[in-house]
This record gives structure tokens, sequence and C-alpha cells, in this order.
């Protein structure tokens, strides 16, 4: 009796120790699982968006472990890894290390916040593990000359680019002609970053500056900048603001009949719901720019958004979306590879070139990485404030393939 | 054998155990975990030597670990300087910080003298979190800094193993406790102990207590700072809030407390105990409570204070005492009995 009760605990302890070997030894082929870490803000200040990218890819990697998972790999299912970054950097380095060293992960995807993702990325090249980046936008990430990272979105200068790009586009659409272009900003990181950048390319593109007005974003009165754009009277302003002041001075303008033919804003204080809801008719005609809107043209995103929102409550967002497509262009390096070695996957993914698939909802045309591994195609959606059915509502109207079905631009704006 | 002997003994074995327990442990995040213990040890053991021996208790301790760490990177990044070069005048940088703080502050007494060193941890913190660049130097303000990656070498202080950063670790813990273990056994460490207990007294006696105190201060600063490079190096990214921060500076004085201020076992003790707690609470439970290790940090803290004051250190020595004095008897007994 009491040998029989050694030899049962004995058997526990091999069982105990073959099981820990087991979830130790690294995922290998045969397992038929790729484990994919995820490093995400779940807990404090970024934490609701930590939470819709978690469940954009939950959605995703559902539906191409259901869609029979990863064929070239007999099959294998996708399975997610998450580590809480708290948006907290050293955090966020030593959940990647935990996630690379402990749980193994094939590859890794994360981190949403640009301060975690800058070190985090650093640490998976280091260990040689790929590294997806669906949004983190500081252009630094991917201008490292790193092996191992790969960012499907578009960075920070290029909200800026695309600026340009779409004021260009629909001059030569419309036949406008648009010569002068005030910059009028908020006076932090953000807004003296992006005028920087506007100044090199408006005068690359031949636009000639009438007006450079930064303003603190806390005023109660923007009457005098307003009055200075009347007299400037440019054919473009570009803004740069937060709620309280987008709002004030789309009124401010509107009071004062300011006019200019295109007011091109850029995201922030002019994305936010408050704004169309303070503004009411002023606000028509003017242009945003935001990473991805619920109305872009293209095959299957309003499933897609129709999925999500009925398994999650909520619209998906720019920064969801990328999480989405993150997963499948996961996917299909994992197809192309047939392996789960992480240096096959890198070399997959850096020969990525995806055109098609659930992936495309996204609002640009492909995904293909440059040498530092930034997506080549990425880019930014321009919508325009337009009334539909008596409300005033965002229209997608730039990139033209994303445009949506049967609206037309108003560009200029104002004759 | 003698008590002597004994110690001797069991001193050597614990050194051997801490050298030999990456033969076991082979895993990259243990041992992580355990660098990060040796690390806390080592901060905790430096802080000690103002904190515990001076009486008095500095909770600004921090920003000495970013003078090092910020030093040491800024010289790498811009100067190209081994940061083993630039750890050294972190350190000495960090004394002389020490020392003008020292200066007015070591002039007051209990409660004051905490909340002078935290503002002025927290102002240095602010400032260098506002300061883009200062001069030629790049500090990038609130983003911190991240050392790229180098071949990995001892020159340039990075690995791609954890194990050389272990023993770096450990063998400066082990410097830093045997300066302690002078310290309390030399003259200094008398006048340190009687000015902390009895400044006008100890005065009185002829001790020059304000300099004995600022040269304690100038040692642990220089200490601290080295271990700043050492994270720094760790870590390979460093930032402002995370590493300056008042959470670090109450970290070390929890250690402190609850292993025993102002004795030599006691800031490897606390280590022991409160590291571990830290790492797992932070991996188990910070999806189900953030912050719940601090939660048990304190009721650690708040159950030492109310039975043992003195630390863990005093019932663990009486404890070890006993056994001693058994064991050392033993062979005795057995002589007379032969």
């Amino acid at each position: 009796m009491k040998t029989q009760g050694k030899g049962s605990l004995l058997a526990c302890c091999l069982a105990a120790a073959l099981g820990l070997y087991l979830a130790a030894s690294p995922a290998g082929a045969a397992d038929k699982v790729v484990k994919i870490g995820n490093v995400e803000p779940l807990s404090g200040p970024s934490a609701s968006v930590g939470v819709q990218g978690k469940q954009a890819r939950e959605m995703a990697v559902e539906e191409i472990n259901a869609a029979g998972g990863i064929k070239s790999l007999g099959g294998a299912k996708l399975e997610l890894v998450y580590a809480d970054s708290k948006s907290d950097p050293t955090v966020g380095v030593t959940e990647t290390e935990r996630l690379i060293n402990t749980e193994k992960v094939n590859l890794m995807t994360g981190c949403w916040n640009s301060a975690v993702t800058y070190p985090a990325t650093q640490v998976a090249e280091r260990y040689g593990i790929p590294f997806v980046v669906p949004v983190a936008v500081r252009d630094t990430i991917t201008e490292r000359g790193f092996k191992n990272v790969f960012r499907v979105a578009a960075k920070d200068s290029w909200w800026v680019r695309d600026q340009f790009r779409f004021l260009k586009d629909m001059q030569e659409e419309t036949g406008t002609k648009l010569k002068t272009i005030a910059f009028v900003f908020e006076n932090g990181d953000w807004g003296t970053g992006f005028a920087e950048k506007w100044r090199e390319l408006a005068k690359k593109d031949g636009y000639q500056i009438v007006l450079d007005e930064p303003y603190p974003s806390t005023a109660t009165d923007l009457t005098p900048v307003v009055t200075k754009l009347k007299s400037a009277n440019p054919d473009v302003v570009m803004l740069v603001s937060n709620a309280a002041d987008a709002i004030l001075l789309t009124n401010t303008m509107a009071e004062m009949q300011v006019k200019p033919k295109v007011v091109l804003a850029s995201g922030g204080g002019h994305a936010d719901p408050k704004f169309l809801e303070n503004t009411g008719d002023t606000a028509y005609g003017i242009f945003d720019e935001v990473e991805w809107n619920t109305d872009v043209n293209k095959p299957g995103a309003k499933e897609t958004n129709a999925k999500f929102k009925k398994k999650y409550g909520y619209d998906l967002t720019g920064e969801s979306v990328d999480a989405y497509a993150a997963m499948y262009v996961i996917a299909d390096a994992l197809e192309r590879a047939g392996s789960t070695d992480p240096a096959k996957i890198r070399e997959a993914l850096a020969a990525t070139n995806l055109t098609s698939g659930p992936a495309m909802i996204v609002s640009y045309d492909g995904v293909e990485f440059d040498k530092d591994g930034q997506n080549k195609n990425a880019g930014i959606v321009i919508v325009q404030v337009a009334k539909v059915d008596g409300k005033p509502e965002r229209v997608t109207v730039w990139p033209k393939a994303a445009r949506r079905a049967g609206y037309t631009p108003v560009f200029p704006a104002n004759k | 054998m003698s008590r002597k002997q004994l110690d001797a003994t069991l001193m050597t074995v614990a050194a051997l155990v801490a050298f030999g327990l990456p033969l076991v442990v082979t895993s990259p995040t243990y041992l992580q975990i355990l660098i990060l213990l040796f690390f806390y040890a080592y901060l905790t053991t430096s802080w000690n030597l103002v904190g515990g021996f001076a009486g008095v208790l500095p909770l600004g301790h921090s920003v000495f670990v970013g003078i090092g760490a910020y030093t040491s990177t800024i010289l790498t990044l811009q100067y190209g300087v081994s940061p083993w070069i630039g750890m050294l005048v972190g350190g000495v940088l960090a004394a002389l910080v020490g020392v003008v703080i020292g200066l007015p502050t070591f002039r007051m007494r209990g409660a004051y003298f905490c909340l002078c060193t935290i503002a002025f941890a927290e102002g240095i913190r602010v400032m260098v979190e506002n300061i883009d660049s200062l001069g030629p130097l790049k500090v990038n303000g609130p983003r911190g800094l991240l050392i790229p990656l180098k071949d990995p070498s001892f020159w340039h202080y990075q690995f791609m193993s954890k194990l050389p950063y272990y023993y770096i670790i450990l063998v400066m813990l082990l410097i830093v406790l045997t300066l302690t273990w002078f310290i309390s056994r030399s003259k200094i460490g008398y006048y340190l102990a009687a000015g902390g207990e009895e400044p006008e007294a100890a005065a009185a006696l002829g001790v020059n207590v304000a300099n004995c105190k600022l040269l304690s201060m100038a040692l642990s600063c220089f200490f601290t700072a080295l271990a700043g490079t050492f994270y720094a190096q760790l870590m390979l990214y460093f930032y402002p809030k995370g590493l300056m921060g008042l959470d670090l500076s109450f970290e070390i004085a929890f250690i402190a407390l609850i292993g025993g201020r102002g004795t030599i076992a006691g800031p490897v003790i606390g280590a022991l105990v409160l590291r571990p707690l830290n790492e797992f609470t932070r991996i188990y439970l910070s999806d189900m409570l953030p912050g719940l290790h601090l939660v048990i940090f304190g009721l650690i803290l708040i159950l030492v204070m109310l039975y043992k004051p003195q630390g863990l250190t005093a019932p663990l020595s009486a404890v070890y005492d006993k056994l001693a004095r058994k064991i050392t008897r033993e062979p005795n007994a057995k002589g007379v009995a032969a």
C-alpha cells in the first residue's frame, strides 16, 4: 500500500515534469500551433485602445483558425499570448523578453504606444524574433535598419505627406488651382512638428505661404488669429487643433465670413465627436485626416465592421483595423514560410506583397515592406464633413479608390 | 568549530550558491528576476550607507540612479565613451550632487529631511523631463534614451546572454557589502552611528558629525549611480519617470525598512523577501488588480513595523545566534565527553 502510494506520487511528479518540459519546449510544427506574443496597454491610461486592438486581433485569429489555420503547416492554429504593457516602456521591454524567452513565441506584435514599441522592437531585434507593428506612429521605429521589425500602418511624417498628395490629386481631378497656403496650429509638440513638415512640402509643391500662425490650444478667443487669416486670404488653410480650439476656430471663421477654398485639418480635435456636435452647419466642407473611416469603399469593409460591431458593440477604428489586418499579414507570411522558425518567418514577412483578402479593408491598396520594414503602401484617409440625411457626417473622399460610392467631394469647398 | 569559522563557512557557502545559481537557473526570465533582485539588494545596500548608518531617511535616491544612467549613456551615445568609464564619471558626478544636496539638508531632522530629499529628487526629475538638450548634451526629455544594439562585448557593456549581467551585479553587490562591513567596523562607522542617534552628544565628544554624514552621502551616491549605468545597459532603454521617479526611491526604502536599516544583511534579506513578491504579483496578478504588489508591500511594512520595528534581520540573527551556539557547543561537549 505504502509503496503503491509512493509509486503514484512518483508518476505524478514525472507527469508534471513532462508537462513542464512540453510547455517550455519551443512550439514546433508538430504542435500545430503558432504562438504570437502581443504586448498591449491592457491597463492604465491607454487601456481602451489596447482592448480594441486585442478584440480586433481575436476576431481575425478566430476567422483564420476557422478557415483551417495555416495550411502549409498542416493546418496549424494561431494562438495569441497577451502581456500588459501598462503603457510603461520598461514593463513593455520586460514583458517582451518574457514572451520571447519563457512563452517561446514565434513572433511578436504590439505595442500601440510609440514609447513602448520603440524599445520593445529592439528587444525582438536582439533575439531575432519578427515583430509586426500594426500601429505605433513614431517615424524612427522603422528607421533604425532593423531586420525584424515590420510596420503595417503609416508613420507620423506620412500624415503630412498625404495631406499634400490629397491637395495635388484633388486639384488635378477638379481642375482647381490653389496657390496660397496658411498654417494655423496649436503651439505644442504636435502642432509645431506638423508645421515644420508643412513648410518643407509647401515649398516643394510651389505654394506661397501667406500665414504661419501658432496659437495656444487653451485660448478662449481666437478672433486675432481669424482676423489675420481674413487679411491673408489664403486658398488653403492647414490646421492642427485640439477639440475646444477646433470648435472655436470653425465657429469664429464662419462668424467673420472667412471662406478659404480648402480647409484641411489633421485629425485630433477635428476627429473628436464633440467637434461635429458643437459646430452645427459651420463645419460643412471641412476636410480632415484619419487612419480609417467606417464608410471606406473597400471590399469587405462594411461586412467586417458590421460583424465586429455585433460582436463587441462598437465600430472598428483605424487602430483596430490595423491590428486586424496585421493578423492576416502574419497568416500570409506563415503560409509562405511553411515553418515556425523565426528566421524563416522574417524572410517571408520581408517578401510580403499582400493586395487581396480580408486584410484589404484598410484604406490603402496593399502591404509591402521596404528594407526597414515600413509598409510602403500605407496611407491615410481624407474625409469631408458633408450633410447626409440632414446631419453632418464624415465622408471618405481620398484616396479615390476608397471614396464612398456615389459621393462627389465639394472641392473647392468655397468659390 | 569556532563561531568565527562557522560564520566564514556559511558566508563562503552563500557566495558559492550565488555564483553557482545560474547552473541551475537557466531560464532568462528567472535569471532576469535574480538580476533585479541583486540590483535592488545592491541599491539598498548603497542607500544603507547613509540611510542606515547615518540615521537619516533619504527618500530621493532614484535621482542618483538617474544621474548614473544619463551620464554613462550620453557619454556613450554622443562621444563613444565606454559605459564602464561613463559609469565612474556618473558615480563621481552623483557624489558631488549628493554633497550639494546634503550640505543644506543634513541640518534638518526626521521628516523634514525626508521631505527635502523628495523635493530635490522630484525637482530634478521634472527638470530632466522638460529638457530636450542641455547645451550639446541630448537629454531627450520625457522620451528617455535608447541605447542602440552593438556587438555584444565587455567593452560595450552589452551581452546576448543574461549571464554576464548576473555576475556583474553579483560582484558589485559583494563589493558594496564588503565596504559596508568595513565601514561598520571602522571609526567612521561608529562616528556615524553616534551622530545618527545623539548628534549633540557626539559633537560634544569631538566627532565632526556633519563631515561624516557628507562622506557617507558621497559614498552612497557614488555607488547608487553605478547601479544606474548597470540598469541602462541591462534594459538598453530608460526614461525619467521610470528611473528617477519616487516609486524607485520608495521601493529602496521599503526594502531597507523591512530587511533592517543599518544592518549589513538587511538590504539583502529585504530584497529576497520583496523582489520575488513584486515580480510574481506583476506577472500573475496584474490582470486582476494593477498595483496590488504595492498594497502587499504596504501590508508587510505595517506588520513588520508593528511587530519587528528593527526589520527582519534582528529576529533572524537571533535565531541564527541560537543555532550557532548549539552547533559550536556540540563539538565542545563531545570533546569534554571524550
